[in-house]
């Protein structure tokens, strides 16, 4: 296989500019700047590359909204907050070969007419903020970036903003907001970005591997991007592993690989020759997939789709014969009910409510109706909330109640319960008088410090 | 009086100048403040208001909306423990009771010297090394609980 993002993130020196420049780093923007932006954004168009952050909306077509009137401003944001858990595979490119982001937004912003881009990191990213910005600093004092882009006429800055914790900030219009300096309440769209993004101006977010793509793309052509992977889900894909495998990690597989290998060959089998029992292909925010529903499914929008889950972010998280499914759950809905923005209602009560009744199942408290009543609020959230978090929060809660429901009906208590609905939904996570026994423990256990641990 | 170090103004000023407006320059602002202060209180919310030209309301309610942001002082070190879905598979459960027993403290908990907080944050991106930990702004790797403390220990 083609290898198109981790062709030389083995090397140790590839974070230079020296050596990365040896390899080719730059040349996909040398020829680019002999295009015409229209062109650029044509061989992108026919590549089919399409968006990898977990949308899948395809790149050209993206661009191809810009249109500033004369006195606008255009703006490139990559999104590099990376939040999704199971997801760390936008980190690896960036701490392995920050030139191939540098020269991929460097395309990017040429193509739709901006002249200064961000890369917008997560906070606990600083680390990543630092060897990208060593990055920058040689790229500039190479000449690479500023006024004169590769010895051309064509001018780019780009700049690096620090998130400070809000998963989301990953949410384009939520990264956008925070990127002016506001809490990341998500917008309304319409009007979208490519309108009004960053302070008003017609505005493009795109992917850190999304990016990363465009030097090979303008290379080689986006016909030869096109003939590697599916009809549909066109180049490779970076598969971040978690969870009970192996060898954890970040793989770049050619879009249509068979999952079943995927596993048993890169993430080197399930862990202590378990059986596997379930697995998330592409991030928390996706429907789970049984063991048997893995069988003949390939690593691709497509395949994925077809088995009612998504590629989502490439972040496959693995779960092993011995995993408890409502202990996982737990965790998985404690996520989303910490990482609600509070914008809106369904969202911000319903993700407080998953976690909390998930938490009193576990506990040996459930009532006869929590099963049915986690799935009513799923539907209460799903459809009504601004940005797509709500809708997030509720593929886990019901894929695992569907499909593990045994164990889930095992925490129900044993005798029906006859009260009026009222008093069996009991009164809510945000009523201190009811608190659940793990909220009660870390809030007696919080005596200090800042406010956000929980447990 | 500035309550901030003339560098940190001085970044902030920096940022300033080429930033599209003033509160774009908040989020960094803020957490230069979160850095040296370790918190960002009301004399803090207060100072950035009137260097930036915001209302204390915005930059208090910006201040809330991020986890790394507190409004009570934090310990001169970090260790957050990774509590996501890779690293609750991978021992994240057993791994707060032994940074618990190593730290002296428990989770959302500072140690009396003001040294340490131990914090639980949401997924870090190191699922790879689960159950993941950061020291401040430095991933460990897998670590163990006694890693962590000698690397505290190291200063």
């Amino acid at each position: 296989m083609e290898r198109i993002l981790t062709q030389h993130t083995g090397y140790d020196d590839q974070r230079g500019l020296a050596a990365a420049r040896a390899r080719g780093a730059y040349e996909g923007l040398r020829k680019a700047l002999t295009m015409s932006p229209q062109e650029v954004i044509e061989e992108t168009t026919s590549s089919g590359l399409r968006g990898r952050g977990g949308a899948g909306f395809p790149t050209g077509r993206k661009w191809a909204f810009i249109h500033p009137a004369a006195d606008q401003q255009v703006y490139l944001l990559c999104n590099a907050d990376e939040s999704e858990p199971g997801t760390f595979k936008d980190r690896y490119l960036m701490e392995h070969d920050p030139h191939l982001l540098i020269e991929g937004l460097c395309i990017g912003a040429y193509a739709i007419g901006a002249h200064t881009a961000y890369i917008y990191l997560r906070g606990e990213y600083a680390s990543v903020g630092a060897v990208v910005e060593a990055a920058l600093a040689e790229a500039r004092a190479a000449g690479i970036l500023g006024p004169t882009l590769l010895d051309s006429s064509y001018q780019v800055e780009i700049k690096i903003q620090l998130g400070a914790g809000a998963y989301i900030c990953g949410e384009e219009t939520g990264l956008i907001q925070s990127l002016e300096g506001r809490r990341a309440y998500p917008r309304v769209r319409p009007p979208f970005p490519a309108v009004h993004g960053f302070m008003q101006q017609p505005t493009v977010v795109n992917n850190v591997e999304t990016l990363a793509n465009l030097p090979w793309i303008i290379l080689h052509g986006g016909d030869a991007f096109a003939r590697i992977g599916t009809e549909r889900s066109s180049g490779t894909k970076l598969i971040s592993v978690c969870g009970a495998v192996n060898r954890p990690g970040v793989y770049e597989v050619e879009m249509g690989y068979p999952l079943r290998e995927f596993l048993a060959n890169e993430a080197g089998g399930i862990l202590e020759g378990r059986a596997l029992k379930a697995l998330i292909p592409g991030g928390t925010s996706v429907p789970i997939l049984t063991a048997e529903e893995t069988s003949g499914l390939t690593l691709d929008f497509e395949s994925l789709q077809g088995a009612g889950t998504m590629l989502g972010s490439g972040g496959m998280i693995v779960f092993d014969e011995t995993t408890s499914m409502p202990d996982a759950l737990a965790s998985i809905a404690h996520f989303y009910a910490h990482e609600s923005c509070g914008e809106c209602t369904p969202c911000r009560e319903g993700t407080g409510w998953f976690a909390w009744i998930i938490d009193r199942l576990l506990a040996g408290e459930g009532r006869s109706n929590d099963l049915a009543l986690l799935l009513r609020i799923g539907r209460n959230i799903e459809g009504h909330t601004i940005c797509g978090l709500g809708d997030a929060a509720v593929q886990p809660v019901r894929s695992f109640i569907t499909k593990f429901g045994a164990e889930f009906e095992a925490l129900l208590p044993k005798t029906p319960d006859t009260r009026p609905d009222w008093q069996r939904h009991g009164h809510g996570p945000r009523t201190a008088r009811h608190e659940s026994p793990v909220e009660e423990a870390a809030r007696s256990e919080a005596v200090s410090g800042p406010p956000t641990a929980r447990l | 009086m500035s309550i901030l170090s003339e560098r940190s103004v001085a970044m902030i000023e920096e940022a300033r100048r080429t930033a599209p407006s003033a509160q774009s320059v908040l989020l960094t602002a803020l957490r230069l403040t979160q850095e040296e202060r370790r918190h960002v209180g009301v004399e803090e919310v207060e100072f950035l208001a009137s260097l930036l030209g915001l209302s204390n309301a915005t930059v208090d309610g910006v201040a809330r909306f991020y986890d790394e942001l507190t409004q009570e002082p934090t310990g001169l070190h970090r260790v957050s423990l990774c509590r996501g879905i890779a690293c609750h598979l991978r021992g994240g459960p057993a791994m707060i009771e032994e940074l618990r027993r190593v730290l002296g403290v428990g989770p959302g908990q500072t140690t009396a010297d003001g040294l340490v907080t131990f914090r639980l944050v949401e997924c870090i991106g190191d699922c790879d090394h689960a159950p993941a930990v950061m020291l401040d702004d430095r991933f460990l790797g897998a670590a163990s609980a006694a890693d962590v403390r000698a690397e505290l220990d190291r200063g």
